[in-house]
């Protein structure tokens, strides 16, 4: 049963609009916001919480509409980005702000914020000013502050954004964790796919204020949507083909620029149909020659391109027309001795083929490629 | 070479201002004799303007920090229409020769429908010590708001949306974290309010009047002693004028670092 129910929100602020967002969150998930700078999710996220006015549309929690709620009425917690502590405050009453205005007692406050300080590995802290904590250790303040009034859902407004990545690793963790252990539902926006890799139960893609797709991050990574999505989540190898063969078990066999490609389990095709396929990178195996194995797609490349990013090298494949894109581990070039103008074998399994759009009429291609792949 | 002249010439214009400042500051303050100075201070006139010029001054920061605070917040926090006109309107007086303002007052509380329906419940402001403290909450106002205008502007609205999250209706937000964060802020309101009101003139002039042991705040000393030529008596509260206005400076300047105007 979802928790929070977004239902048509229109949100004008002048300069920037929300269109018609509509979504659920199921309770005790982790969900993610995924989108670039601008597109629109903090805006989304404070109108949830209640900052701002939706022209159009509903927001539901547990059923019950809060639309016209203020946001001390909705027991919603939010974590921003950049902390947000109240800086007139030591780290033990902005911990316990909250517990104040429910009017407890001092013991019960100073209980309730020892046990979330401990948990959160801040006990240390608590009478130290604001100002002189790491950025880690303000958002772990900020977490805190949120997490103690025992929040419906937890807000997060791109809560890692500003750490290091050491400090984000640790924080990911601590957060998966502690919602885990406190079943907290959280929705959590982020331009960062990692984030969503790291935590989320469900990922929604937001453009432009308005909500392109939604699902399982394998279902929206695996199978992005044409277009920005596409884009956003990293896609390379989306490619135009026609259906060959089908069968009535979704076996389909693609011919794309004089190679042909097979297809298992995505979608039932009809012959001659014009579609959008995609193979991701890390599917592909790279090998020096032709290999007997299960893999039914085998392509002969000369790699073309060698982009070294750290522990991954990323390979350029082109035969003929045809460009394909493989990552592989460092250690692995070094050992294949792959370099510009090698000869491989990229294998991949017909699983591995993904069908995306079964019409790609509107689609702004470039010598057969969609014009937003990377 | 062009450069050095370029720079020369800037130099020059700042040292040759700054200078003729400074000097006048001091003729002020050197001129005349010590021993008339400290008997000026002490007459029953100095200190009755003093006295009067304090507690007028002290009244107007109160009534000017609510308005200024209220105005303030408004401007900063709420977009609606007609948003930049009433920016404008609260500026206004900014610009407004004293005497101007004054005589709008005047119109105003004087004969006009709002100083006939005061009358009526018996309350006369013009010509009183009343309008000592409407001409110097008029004149202060606008210089007040715009700092606080400023220092809300630079609080993010989204401290108050955290607190609310946490069960704080709007007015506890406000009070519990805009108003403390804005504290230094507001202290260099007041204290740049406080200074404009110890210095209100022209507008007290009209408004009030410049009668002697009685609306006779320390501008207005200045006048009358200049206008009987009694000049230690209005040098001495030009000097206690300078001094104010100078320490309200300073404060300001070292609250006041952090306010975006």
């Amino acid at each position: 049963m979802d928790i929070l129910t977004v239902k048509d929100l229109s949100v004008d602020l002048g300069e920037f609009s929300l269109r018609k967002v509509s979504f659920g969150v199921p309770e005790g998930s982790y969900c993610c916001l995924l989108g670039a700078s601008g597109a629109g999710k903090s805006i989304l996220l404070e109108t949830i919480m209640g900052g701002f006015s939706p022209k159009h549309g509903k927001v539901f929690l547990r059923g019950e509409d809060v639309t016209n709620l203020p946001p001390e009425k909705r027991k919603l917690g939010i974590v921003y980005q950049d902390y947000m502590l109240f800086p007139h405050l030591d780290v033990f009453n902005n911990i316990a702000f909250g517990l104040k205005e429910k009017s407890l007692k001092k013991t019960e406050i100073h209980e309730s914020v020892l046990d979330i300080s401990k948990n959160l590995h801040i006990d240390g802290l608590l009478h130290r000013n604001i100002s002189t904590l790491s950025g880690g250790e303000q958002q772990r303040v900020a977490l805190a502050r949120a997490l103690i009034t025992k929040p419906e859902i937890l807000l997060m407004d791109e809560a890692f954004s500003a750490l290091d990545l050491s400090s984000r690793e640790k924080m990911r963790q601590l957060v998966r964790s502690t919602v885990r252990d406190l079943g907290i539902t959280v929705l959590h926006v982020t331009h960062d796919s990692e984030d969503v890799w790291a935590l989320a139960d469900k990922v929604a893609v937001i453009h432009d204020g308005a909500l392109l797709q939604s699902g399982t991050p394998d279902e929206v990574f695996q199978c992005p949507k044409p277009g920005y999505v596409a884009g956003l989540v990293g896609a390379r190898n989306i490619l135009a083909g026609t259906i060959t063969e089908s069968d009535h078990i979704c076996n389909s066999t693609i011919k794309c620029k004089g190679e042909y490609f097979y297809s298992a389990g995505s979608k039932y095709m009809e012959k001659d149909q014009e579609i959008l396929f995609s193979v991701r990178p890390e599917d592909i195996m790279v090998a020096r020659e032709p290999m007997a194995v299960s893999s039914r797609n085998q392509m002969e490349m000369n790699i073309e391109g060698v982009e070294k990013r750290g522990p991954l090298v990323w390979l350029s494949g082109r035969k003929g027309e045809l460009e394909l894109h493989a990552v592989v581990t460092a250690s692995s070039y070094e050992e294949l001795e792959l370099d510009i103008n090698t000869n491989v074998v990229f294998i991949f399994k017909a699983r591995a083929v993904q069908i995306l759009e079964q019409d790609t009429s509107g689609i702004p291609m470039k010598a057969g490629i969609p014009d937003y792949v990377t | 070479m062009s450069n050095r002249i370029f720079r020369a010439a800037l130099g020059g214009v700042t040292v040759l201002f700054s200078g003729l400042l400074i000097w006048s500051i001091l003729s002020l303050v050197f001129m005349p004799e010590r021993s008339e100075i400290v008997e000026s201070a002490f007459s029953e006139e100095m200190i009755y303007s003093v006295k009067l010029s304090l507690l007028t001054s002290f009244l107007s920061v109160f009534i000017v920090m609510i308005l200024a605070i209220a105005i303030g917040y408004v401007l900063a926090r709420f977009h609606f229409p007609g948003h930049h006109l009433l920016r404008t309107i609260v500026d206004l007086p900014m610009a407004f020769p004293e005497l101007v303002l004054g005589l709008c007052l005047l119109l105003l509380l004087g004969h006009g429908p709002l100083g006939d329906f005061l009358k009526g419940m018996g309350i006369n402001v013009v010509f009183s010590k009343f309008a000592i403290v409407v001409a110097q909450v008029f004149t202060a106002a606008p210089y007040a708001i715009r700092v606080v205008y400023g220092t809300f502007r630079g609080i993010s609205p989204r401290y108050e949306l955290v607190a609310r999250s946490l069960g704080c209706s709007h007015m506890k937000a406000f009070f519990r974290v805009s108003v403390p964060m804005a504290r230094g802020g507001l202290f260099a309101a007041a204290v740049i309010a406080f200074a404009r009101c110890m210095g209100c003139f022209g507008t007290v002039l009209i408004l009030a009047g410049g009668t002697r042991m009685y609306t006779e705040t320390l501008p207005i000393t200045l006048y009358l002693n200049i206008s009987y030529g009694n000049l230690a008596m209005a040098m001495t509260s030009g000097i206690i004028l300078i001094t104010i206005s100078l320490g309200a400076i300073i404060v300001f300047e070292l609250l006041n670092r952090e306010v975006v105007l």
